[in-house]
């Protein structure tokens, strides 16, 4: 039983992640129609840009304790870029979508480069231990508090944003644009302006995920290609362009991953996937979409 | 005369608004019908049941005896029947040749042939040339549809249809769009394909009275979902409330 | 294109490729027997992209059936003759894409996009889940094999694939240019072209919509599973990196760099997309970067590729000077 409470903590964990990273892409989709598979070179941007920014950090004397509002920081930060690649994508905006997915993937192979780059090759992990925040112990396993923390961080960005966009003004005014985007411009919204500040925030949802994860994971190149497969997953569960479809999408594959680490490694995929085509086939809008014709 | 289409007591709700109700029109053979009616009155609705776009919530579609409930736009084109939409509806990247050839291949049943070339089929191309030469269009037979003007557009919609060799065509305002003077050519134009393309029945669905009463041999008005009028020309302008409903509404809008 | 022309550039280019063996060393020659196996995957591909209007991104997943199809029959069965591996990866592409096609053919856009990137992930997930067939990451050794029953013992490796097996795969590619310039220039091809370009209005001239895509896609795995069964035997391996979605996105930046709009364009774009990334590893270690940035300028400035600037280039000022 306990050992089933600690594999489902850690597929909260990697739901969490998840649901940021989702929730960006669905900001994105949403409003812009653009499906991001540069998502994952945000998202691996955010776990190498975290270690060398909380290991600079450190060296000039930041405490250990402040790990986790650094690397939200870090993410933070890292989402100027966004403005510059939105500038990029402003140039297919009106064309067919494939083209407009072709854009994103070119992106995705020019940041494979840069990392290599910038970091080098090989792997990278974060030097400062992220059990300073010390750990909670049940009878027969315990959690770092920091995963907790990170599962609280998601829960609150998650409520925030469907405050925000229920509620305040902007939000309307972002959900009008996703809704029909000659309307909005014939009301007068800037929908430049809106695509703008979407895109930037939905890449910095997924910044501040790569930056979140690398306490307990390593920074490597494979990450950005292998988690374009794993969020794509999600928002199909849950739905293009929904909100709550990050969540519930993210949650499923969170716990399908738990799962397939307790019963079988390798069954991981292999059922991520055939839930993915089976949501496709049957109810292609996803558990929160809109239905498709 | 024969019945080649026909509706049996067709009904269309959407929700609890009725689009049609309990409709039962028969097209016949050798007969151009008119459907007429102010907006709202159904019509669309009615030519969408006609041509398997949708189906109907109540009642029943003959085409040609058979009962046609749930067959699909690509069943009924084999079967015979063809339709030209209000809205211009071409292949861009298609020459008209080729938008014609499209129509002509289904008709001739070679769309499955995945290894003989169409260029040199010359059964096709001559088809092509004729009907190209009735509507027109024969100069502009290797030109890419998305340069055409609109009316070439229209012209090439329509054209596309007639070349299925229907046995009904159902034309949705076929002169919408083009300039008053040119209707009645266009009309005519219209008429004369269809006399040597051996097309037994046209149905009209048409705003234009003047037309309507120039070409067609039956005039069926539609008002608020019901049949309100099914009658040749010459009663049917003699009926004054007919009028008043038709053409009063139609002279408001 | 005019028929003529075609078959004017056809032979300039087959007689182009005929000489690199004679004229470059031999690791051109079996670097181009990539250029042979992916040239004759994408032309499968761009039928259905380019003329039926549905981009795939999981047509890797058929590549790697013909490698693996061709380790199997090689390396399991013990099977030497190419032919026969050819044979079977071509039937056994087409059983399994009828189905994996029927599903995926009722979506357009981008759900087709997402499923089939979904059915190619589920068989690279499928390759490692049964590792102790398939080697899992490992992947699938495949031994040389004879080719028109020959087996040619004293060619070495390198001199077997930049000769005999070189005029083989050319020999290839001409029958696959060939069946593919039929297909497209039939009644099948011009009905496939009307339902990309309106399927509404392609209904009502009786245009079988879905089952045309569906055969589409079908013919396109059925040639991607033979450039992948090339494309094994040169490497010598069936690798489960051939079927994960990044080499499904390279097909497509292959096909949109010859230009998607032109019968030859696939081919052209096999070819520039080898010699380049050929170059570009030589001249630095960042070469996915300048790949990804042609790619970015392709789709920005010029998106109908190679071949389409090819035909825009102002042909008469030439002539003209």
């Amino acid at each position: 039983m306990s050992a089933f409470a600690n594999i489902l903590l850690g597929g909260v964990f990697h739901a969490a992640v998840l649901f940021l990273v989702a929730a960006g892409l669905q900001l994105v989709f949403g409003v812009q129609k653009i499906l991001n598979l540069a998502c994952g070179s945000f998202y691996a941007l955010g776990a190498y840009f975290g270690i060398t920014f909380t290991s600079f950090a450190a060296k000039y004397g930041m405490p250990v304790w402040m790990l986790l509002p650094a690397l939200v920081f870090a993410g933070v930060i890292l989402g100027a870029i966004g403005p510059v690649i939105e500038r990029l994508l402003r140039t297919v905006y009106d064309r067919d979508e494939s083209f407009q997915l072709l854009l994103t993937f070119s992106l995705l192979l020019m940041f494979q480069d840069i990392l290599r780059f910038i970091w080098g090759a090989n792997p990278r992990s974060i030097d400062l231990n992220y059990l300073v925040y010390g750990k909670v112990v049940f009878s027969d396993f315990s959690v770092p508090v920091y995963n907790l923390l990170v599962i609280a961080a998601a829960i609150i960005i998650a409520a925030g944003l469907g405050l925000f966009l229920q509620r305040t003004n902007y939000g309307r005014v972002l959900r009008a644009t996703a809704e029909n985007r000659s309307m909005a411009e014939a009301l007068g919204v800037d929908v430049r302006g809106v695509y703008a500040t979407v895109f930037t925030v939905g890449t910095m949802l997924g910044t501040v995920a790569g930056a979140l994860v690398v306490p307990t994971a390593a920074a490597s190149l494979d990450i950005a290609v292998e988690l374009v497969v794993e969020a794509f997953a999600v928002v199909v569960i849950g739905g293009l362009g929904s909100m709550p479809g990050a969540l519930a999408g993210a949650v499923v594959v969170g716990l399908i991953h738990a799962l397939s680490i307790a019963i079988y490694p390798e069954l991981e995929l292999l059922a991520t996937y055939l839930i993915v085509i089976g949501v496709l086939l049957l109810r292609p809008a996803g558990l929160f979409g809109r239905p498709v014709t | 005369m024969n019945i080649i289409l026909e509706t049996r007591g067709v009904s269309k709700f959407y929700g609890a608004f009725c689009a049609l109700d309990n409709v039962s029109i028969a097209i016949r053979n050798d007969e151009r019908t008119a459907i007429v009616g102010p907006n709202g009155a159904g019509k669309t609705t009615l030519v969408n049941l006609l041509t398997g776009l949708h189906l109907p919530s109540k009642g029943a579609v003959y085409f040609k005896g058979e009962d046609i409930l749930g067959a699909n736009p690509i069943n009924l084109a084999e079967r015979g029947l063809a339709r030209a939409f209000q809205l211009v509806h071409i292949f861009p990247k298609l020459t008209v040749g080729e938008t014609i050839a499209a129509a002509i291949v289904t008709r001739q049943r070679k769309r499955w042939n995945l290894f003989s070339s169409l260029a040199r089929d010359s059964a096709v191309a001559r088809r092509i040339e004729e009907i190209a030469k009735i509507f027109a269009l024969e100069s502009r037979i290797n030109t890419e549809s998305q340069l055409l003007s609109q009316g070439e557009k229209k012209l090439l919609d329509v054209a596309s249809a007639f070349a299925l060799d229907p046995e009904v065509i159902l034309l949705d305002e076929p002169t919408s769009g083009i300039s008053t003077s040119e209707k009645h050519r266009i009309m005519k134009t219209l008429i004369a394909a269809a006399e040597r393309a051996n097309v037994k029945a046209m149905i009209l669905v048409e705003h234009d009275m003047d037309l309507v009463a120039t070409y067609s041999d039956r005039i069926i008005a539609l008002a608020e979902g019901k049949v309100l009028a099914d009658l040749p020309p010459k009663e049917f302008f003699a009926d004054p409330k007919v009028i008043e409903t038709v053409v009063g509404k139609l002279r408001a809008v | 294109m005019s028929s003529r022309a075609a078959v004017l550039l056809a032979i300039f280019g087959v007689l182009a490729l005929a000489v690199v063996p004679w004229l470059a060393p031999p690791f051109y020659a079996s670097l181009l027997i990539s250029f042979f196996a992916y040239a004759i995957a994408l032309l499968g591909f761009n039928l259905l992209f380019g003329y039926g209007g549905l981009l795939s991104f999981g047509h890797a997943m058929f590549l790697g059936f013909g490698a693996y199809g061709t380790a199997i029959v090689s390396g399991v069965l013990g099977i030497k003759s190419f032919e026969v591996a050819l044979i079977a990866v071509v039937i056994g592409a087409a059983i399994a894409a009828a189905p994996i096609g029927w599903l995926c053919v009722r979506y357009t856009g981008i759900f087709f996009g997402m499923l089939t990137l979904a059915f190619g992930m589920l068989f690279h997930s499928f390759l490692f889940k049964f590792y102790y067939v398939t080697g899992g990451d490992s992947g699938m050794r495949i031994p040389r094999m004879n080719i028109l029953g020959l087996e040619l013992a004293q060619y070495n490796k390198i001199s077997f694939l930049a000769g005999p097996f070189y005029y083989y795969c050319l020999a290839l590619l001409v029958i696959a240019g060939l069946i593919m310039w039929r297909i497209v220039h039939s009644p099948f091809g011009l009905h496939l072209r009307a339902l990309r370009d309106n399927p509404r209005k392609a209904e009502y001239l009786g245009v079988r919509v879905r089952e045309f895509r569906l055969v589409a896609f079908v013919i396109s795995s059925v040639f991607a599973a033979a450039g992948g069964a090339i494309l094994g035997l040169r490497i010598g391996l069936a690798d489960p990196e051939l079927v994960y979605w990044t080499h499904s996105g390279q097909l497509v930046f292959m096909t949109v760099l010859g230009g998607f709009t032109n019968f030859f364009g696939p081919i052209l774009g096999a070819l520039a997309f080898t010699l380049l990334q050929d170059q570009l590893q030589s001249l630095t270690q960042y070469w996915r970067f300048v790949l990804g940035a042609i790619l970015a300028l392709l789709v920005i400035g010029f998106p109908t590729g190679i071949a389409g600037l090819i035909r825009n280039y102002n042909w008469r000022r030439v002539a003209a000077t």
